[in-house]
């Protein structure tokens, strides 16, 4: 016990150890003089040990084991007590007493704690970034030699992928869906950078940016046309598109060469309804006119009022062939329709075929100048007018 | 006097020492310190009648890479599970946690806090599911923290 107890010294002049010695009830029958930085009150021999260590509370069995086994122990690890951290070991000391170690891992725990204090901070940060991107609207990463390197949630969940291998895999790209003559998310950037692109997707519209991160990777930006935007875009009368918005997809349809064929279209002798029923009446035919023409067209056909009874019909990708055909139908629909207040009614329809060498007005001119001859004509006709 | 231990576990940043602070000394700070190994805290009640001596470990938070040590869980009574209820992932590493502790404990008694419900709106917080064991807990704004220990207390002496 004598040599135990030098030794234990030994340690103990290091600052390193402090000691309890404990009998069979658990009272202290010995400590170290040391211990008072570790707990408040200096412990009496008499003491009930689980006073003055609650931390041993639960561990009373493994405690006694140590009385008859020698060879075993019991630690508890990193406690914080009296602004200290230590370590708790009880040992075998001899057939009536164990000894209590208590030793001071302060200065270690602390930088272990400062590097776990950051790197759960960066966790955090890193989960809060992820929430915040998958909230957004659809986004792509693409790098410098055209591999996509992101895509958040949003965009995950709307083209039905679950990881970025499905991405490159299902071979998704894009500009494809903005014009089949881009060849590369670097050709998409040129044409979308520093500016806004509709672009339909599935039947959805989305706008479509771009923008730089850093200098090695792109950002695109997919944000779907909204209910909201929708109705920023569409007249409040009839429900087609303003012309505004008309015109952005004429004007891409020209820009980007594309097939196509834009109308002009109204209703024979509308006047004749506002002054004989009242402009009540009036603006319930152009809704139901709409809403007739609407119910017929194509998905990706754009539909928008003019102004007064004056409408636009862009129908894209077609051929002319094809174009009067839906034309010719429409025209009939309407004549035949009977329209709630005032029963039957006719339309004119005024046709161009966009050519190489149109801007949006020479198309929008001759399709304007066909519907006054099919309004010549004796109205309720078609006019296609070659350039 | 009875003596029990308990444990309060859960993800690294779920709010465990705050509800601790928040339980014994009626105190909340909002800034982020993360606990390594383990801090007990007293607490004098009386349940029923009965004299009680609370002894709450404040356990070191599991974090992606640092599971908890299993010393910590000897001859406990009972469990707090807290999770931060706007961390998905700290929700469903509930079962987990409840998981070990079981294993450590097969017969103790356990509660479960989706903590930090003050970042919660009203409507949200109707739409979580809860039951007499499972408490929506702010220790910011001091919701259903004393409810919550006191559930645990009554099943361990029940």
């Amino acid at each position: 016990m004598i040599h135990i107890q030098s030794i234990l010294n030994a340690i103990l002049s290091k600052d390193i150890f402090e000691y309890i010695l404990v009998d069979k009830t658990l009272n202290i029958v010995n400590i170290s003089s040391g211990l008072d930085k570790y707990i408040d009150k200096m412990p009496q021999a008499g003491d009930d040990v689980l006073e003055i260590l609650p931390e041993l509370v639960g561990s009373e069995k493994e405690i006694q084991a140590i009385f008859l086994n020698k060879s075993l122990n019991y630690i508890l690890e990193t406690v914080y007590k009296n602004e200290y951290y230590i370590n708790i070991s009880i040992e075998y000391y001899n057939k009536d007493m164990v000894l209590v170690l208590l030793h001071n891992i302060s200065d270690i725990t602390l930088s272990k704690q400062k590097l776990l204090q950051y790197s759960n901070e960066s966790v955090l940060l890193n989960t809060t970034l992820q929430k915040i991107l998958d909230n957004q609207n659809a986004l792509l990463f693409v790098t410098n030699n055209n591999e996509i390197s992101y895509t958040n949630e949003q965009f995950m969940q709307y083209f039905e992928m679950k990881i970025i291998a499905d991405v490159r895999r299902k071979d998704l790209k894009i500009y494809d869906y903005l014009d089949s003559n881009l060849k590369s998310y670097d050709a998409l950037f040129e044409r979308v950078n520093s500016k806004e692109e509709y672009v339909t997707i599935n039947k959805d519209t989305f706008i479509l940016q771009a923008t730089w991160i850093e200098t090695t990777h792109k950002l695109f930006t997919l944000t779907k046309v909204t209910k909201l935007t929708n109705e920023m875009q569409t007249d409040t009368l009839t429900g087609a598109y303003k012309k505004s918005y008309f015109n952005t997809h004429l004007k891409r349809m020209i820009q980007n060469k594309e097939e196509g064929v834009l109308v002009v279209l109204d209703l024979d002798n509308f006047k004749n309804v506002n002054d004989t029923y009242g402009h009540q009446v009036g603006d319930d035919v152009l809704r139901e006119f709409a809403t007739l023409i609407q119910k017929n067209i194509r998905g990706d056909d754009v539909f928008a009022r003019w102004g007064g009874e004056e409408f636009l019909l862009l129908l894209q990708h077609t051929n002319i062939d094809n174009a009067m055909k839906k034309i010719e139908s429409l025209r009939d629909v309407v004549s035949t329709h009977t329209f709630i207040h005032i029963g039957h009614m006719s339309s004119s329809f005024g046709v161009a075929k966009k050519e190489e060498s149109d801007d949006m007005h020479s198309l929008l001119q001759r399709a304007d100048k066909a519907l006054y001859e099919a309004k010549d004509a004796g109205k309720n006709q078609v006019i296609f007018k070659k350039i | 006097m009875i003596r029990k231990k308990i444990l309060l576990l859960g993800d690294f940043s779920v709010g465990k020492t705050s509800l601790v602070r928040r339980y014994v000394d009626g105190a909340f700070d909002d800034k982020y310190l993360t606990t390594i190994g383990v801090k007990i805290s007293k607490k004098l009640l009386t349940i029923n009648g009965i004299e009680c001596e609370l002894l709450i470990w404040d356990v070191e938070g599991s974090t992606p890479s640092k599971k908890i040590s299993l010393g910590y869980y000897r001859g406990a009574s009972g469990a707090i599970l807290v999770s931060d209820i706007t961390r998905r992932d700290t929700v469903k590493g509930l079962e987990e946690h409840k998981t070990i502790f079981l294993n450590e404990n097969p017969d103790s008694e356990f509660v479960i806090a989706y903590n930090k419900s003050d970042a919660l709106s009203d409507i949200a917080k109707e739409n979580i599911k809860l039951d007499e064991d499972t408490f929506l807990t702010s220790a910011k704004d001091d919701s259903n923290v004393e409810a919550l220990f006191l559930r645990l207390m009554e099943k361990m002496l029940a």
